[in-house]
């Protein structure tokens, strides 16, 4: 069982890892506009 | 407006090169602006704001809608001003921005960020609360020691921290700003279980009681999240076109210099007058006549017809459309607020700011609701506290997560504001709100002829002069007078001689008959054959003819010709299919609109009908219980569409902000009213499910949840779902009639492109 007082909090710095890369990914604009990207290749004047 | 930081005084619109784009002058010394209201969550938010305005001196109209966070205020002059007003707002706890499409951007941007990253922040910790709440369930049965099950609650405890104190601060501060203002509203109730079920938690754990409700208060808080992030995304979708519109302008332009250069201004520098160069594929930034030999555009926002246009020397280019090939050179005649777009944002603003009845009925009822649910809590608790103590508190707090006022007071916004939007990307701008309730229940349809179904241009076919006068000299005279009108049949007399210099005095236009004015020392009179005759009765004899005549008799007969619109015959077929009453009152002869009803199909029909004639007919049927939609082109025949239950105006291009109508078709396409009729019917039967659900899953959830039955952990589930369903179920507005139609978002569509350039 001790092994667990290495996994958790192991675990929750992961955790935290993940929500300050969502966080940078939110403040840089990656989730604002969802559609046009995916249509941005088929475009030739881009 | 970029950063926060630099977030301008109330004061700076008094500045009147900012006044003028956002406030609106309604003569009088009246005054209306359009305001974007941040933290309106709630029917009793909107409440709250509308109490606060009216008591300040004034202020003459609020119409706050919550659907879309649209204010409409109108206030008088010299008694209170905008930065007053603002000031009133931000005292009762609300940030208003007066409305600017690029103020409305940023704020939505701000809020879809600040709520994706409490979504995920709610996520992770109901996921991790969840997984610890696991553990100490199954380890229940002894072979968890107590202190290893101390550790797994602090950890619980820890991963729930940030869930309540960061995610779950919208409902904090809600429910703080709707008590300030005496008007709780739902995030009352779901405040209050989050910091309940937290602290009983927190004081469990100390005391090393039996439990702790870490993971509810998180899964709790993440299922409220996901409930109001998908009503945000459908918030932010009902704005788009409105802000779509406001975006197809480029912000900069192309202002030809004296000299012959090119200087790049601002497009809102450009004044009436100025002279702007757009490239080939560039937008036109503002209403004017184009300077050169010819260019192409595509006006696919105002006609909906992705064809493009060739426009020739002299005629009107609209600020939006897109030059497919150019270059084109232009006269600038109206900029900003003046121009069409700007009057067909305004028109979509206009509706989604009123609020319809229904809502307001809606908003009551949540509003009732909520007080009552904080009242059953109470008696829950007081309840169970002779029954059973220990479990009193959960009882109480299941009750209070359970019940789904949201359910309630969304029901009646969502489904609305999602008709509009959907109405609006196929052409049909919905004026007044109450027109899709009025749509819906509408029994007979009474459509004008000339001009809605038959294309509003006549030709002029053939000319049969009297008394020795040569056609072309009465197509002169006639011209002269016909000028003056705007009626089709005068438009194509006068578009027949163009180069007619001949000027009319003493002109009068008698709406239905024709008009009166004296040219060349005679006096003439053009139109209806017993008017231009001066008789009393209709003639019998050249009926469908106009004529020109003086005092002596005829001088001639024009015959015109008109067209069906292409898809006139469908629309009437269509209307009938859905058991609405079709018929036509027109003004023009009895020929004309038997033949067009017989080749529609149409058996009641009313020739030569006046005005008041046709408005004498409306209040006829609707004294006999019919509701009527009243179809027209919205110039001509304003007063008759008044009569109506609903008006509908046929409207192209710039012809659209002057109708006076409840609903707009632009494009003139017919088809799209059976259309829109059959989305105002879903509408309705969505709405009514929608709160058929709400009663039913509240009277079935609150009952079990105050008997005990319920854990809060699933009162959270039940509330977040109970609301989902409700989003959801607005959603399905459109979709099944989307389905094997073209798919025509062009406005849509085209703002991302313009953002980026």
């Amino acid at each position: 069982m001790n092994v667990l007082l290495v996994m958790i909090p192991l675990s929750l710095l992961l955790l935290v890892g993940a929500a300050a890369a969502f966080f940078w990914a939110v403040d840089h604009d990656q989730f604002d506009d969802m559609d046009t990207p995916a249509l941005l290749p088929l475009d030739e004047n881009s | 407006m970029r950063t926060p930081a630099a977030e301008p005084t109330a004061e700076i619109w008094e500045r009147p090169q900012l006044a003028r784009h956002v406030v609106r002058d309604l003569g009088g010394g009246r005054r209306e602006s359009m305001l974007l209201l941040e933290g309106v969550r709630c029917a009793s938010c909107v409440m709250a704001i509308e109490r606060a305005l009216s008591a300040e001196p004034g202020v003459v109209g609020v119409q706050v809608n919550a659907a879309s966070r649209r204010g409409r205020i109108a206030w008088n002059a010299a008694e209170t001003s905008l930065p007053r007003l603002l000031e009133v707002l931000s005292g009762i706890g609300y940030r208003a921005l007066p409305l600017d499409a690029a103020a409305l951007d940023d704020v939505r941007r701000h809020e879809s960020k600040a709520a994706q990253k409490r979504l995920l922040v709610a996520g992770f910790g109901a996921m991790q609360a969840m997984m610890y709440a696991a553990v100490l369930w199954f380890g229940g049965d002894g072979s968890l020691d107590p202190a290893g099950r101390d550790l797994f609650r602090w950890i619980a405890f820890l991963v729930a921290t940030p869930v309540v104190f960061y995610s779950a601060r919208p409902f904090f501060a809600g429910a703080l700003r709707s008590l300030k203002a005496r008007r709780p509203g739902m995030d009352v109730p779901v405040a209050i279980a989050v910091a309940g079920i937290y602290a009983a938690s927190l004081i469990e754990a100390l005391r090393g009681g039996t439990h702790v409700y870490f993971e509810s208060v998180s899964m709790f808080v993440f299922f409220l999240l996901i409930g109001r992030y998908v009503e945000m995304r459908a918030r932010h979708r009902a704005g788009d076109l409105t802000d779509a519109l406001a975006r197809l302008t480029p912000p900069f332009a192309d202002r030809r210099l004296a000299d012959g250069g090119l200087e790049r201004v601002g497009i809102r520098e450009l004044a009436p007058g100025d002279r702007v160069h757009v490239a080939d594929g560039g937008v036109i930034p503002a209403d004017g006549v184009l300077v050169n030999e010819q260019c192409l555009v595509d006006e696919a926002l105002l006609s909906g017809e992705s064809a493009p246009a060739p426009r020739r020397r002299g005629e009107r280019l609209v600020a939006g459309s897109v030059l497919v090939a150019g270059p084109a050179e232009l006269e600038v005649e109206a900029v900003g607020d003046d121009t069409v777009l700007a009057g067909i944002a305004e028109l979509v603003g206009r509706a989604q700011a009123a609020r319809p009845r229904l809502a307001q009925a809606g908003e009551r009822a949540a509003s009732r609701f909520v007080v009552r649910v904080l009242a059953l809590a109470l008696l829950t608790a007081a309840g169970w506290v002779f029954v059973d103590p220990s479990r009193a508190f959960t009882a109480a707090l299941a009750v209070l997560v359970v019940s789904c006022p949201c359910a309630f007071a969304l029901a009646v916004p969502v489904a609305v504001t999602r008709a509009l939007a959907v109405l609006a990307r196929r052409g049909v701008l919905v004026v007044k709100p109450d027109a899709i309730e009025a749509l819906a229940g509408a029994t007979h349809a009474v459509l004008d002829k000339t001009g809605t179904l038959t294309e509003a241009e006549l030709v002029l076919e053939r000319v049969q002069a009297r008394r020795g006068f040569a056609p072309a000299d009465a197509v002169r005279l006639a011209a002269a007078l016909a000028r003056e009108s705007r009626h089709p049949a005068a438009r194509a007399i006068a578009a027949a001689c163009t180069r007619c210099v001949d000027g009319a005095s003493g002109v009068a236009a008698l709406a239905g008959l024709g008009v009166r004015g004296i040219v060349g020392g005679r006096e003439l009179r053009l139109g209806r054959a017993d008017f231009a005759l001066g008789l009393d009765g209709p003639a019998a004899d050249d009926e469908d003819a106009v004529l020109l005549a003086d005092d002596d008799g005829v001088i001639a007969a024009f015959h015109l010709s008109e067209r069906l619109r292409p898809d006139a015959a469908a629309a009437v077929d269509a209307l009938r299919g859905q058991g609405v009453e079709v018929s036509i009152a027109s003004g023009d002869s009895a020929g004309k609109v038997r033949a067009v009803a017989a080749r529609l199909g149409i058996r009641e029909w009313r020739a030569r009908q006046l005005p008041a004639d046709k408005l004498a007919r409306l209040t006829v049927l609707r004294e006999q219980g019919a509701r009527v939609i009243a179809v027209g082109d919205g110039v001509n025949d304003a007063p008759v569409l008044g009569g109506a239950d609903i008006a509908v105006a046929l409207a192209e291009g710039a012809e659209l902000t002057q109708a006076t109508s409840d609903v707009v078709l632009s494009g003139g396409r017919l088809t799209n009213l059976p259309r829109a009729r059959l989305v105002a019917l879903r509408t309705l039967d969505i709405l009514k499910q929608n709160q058929r659900w709400a009663l039913v899953y509240n009277f079935a959830a609150v009952p079990l949840a105050a008997l005990g039955f319920v854990p809060p952990w699933l009162a959270a589930l039940g509330m977040s779902f109970s609301s989902l369903v409700v989003v959801l179920n607005a959603m399905r507005i459109g979709r099944d009639a989307e389905r094997g139609q073209s798919p025509a978002p062009v406005v849509t569509e085209l703002a991302p492109r313009v953002r980026a350039a």
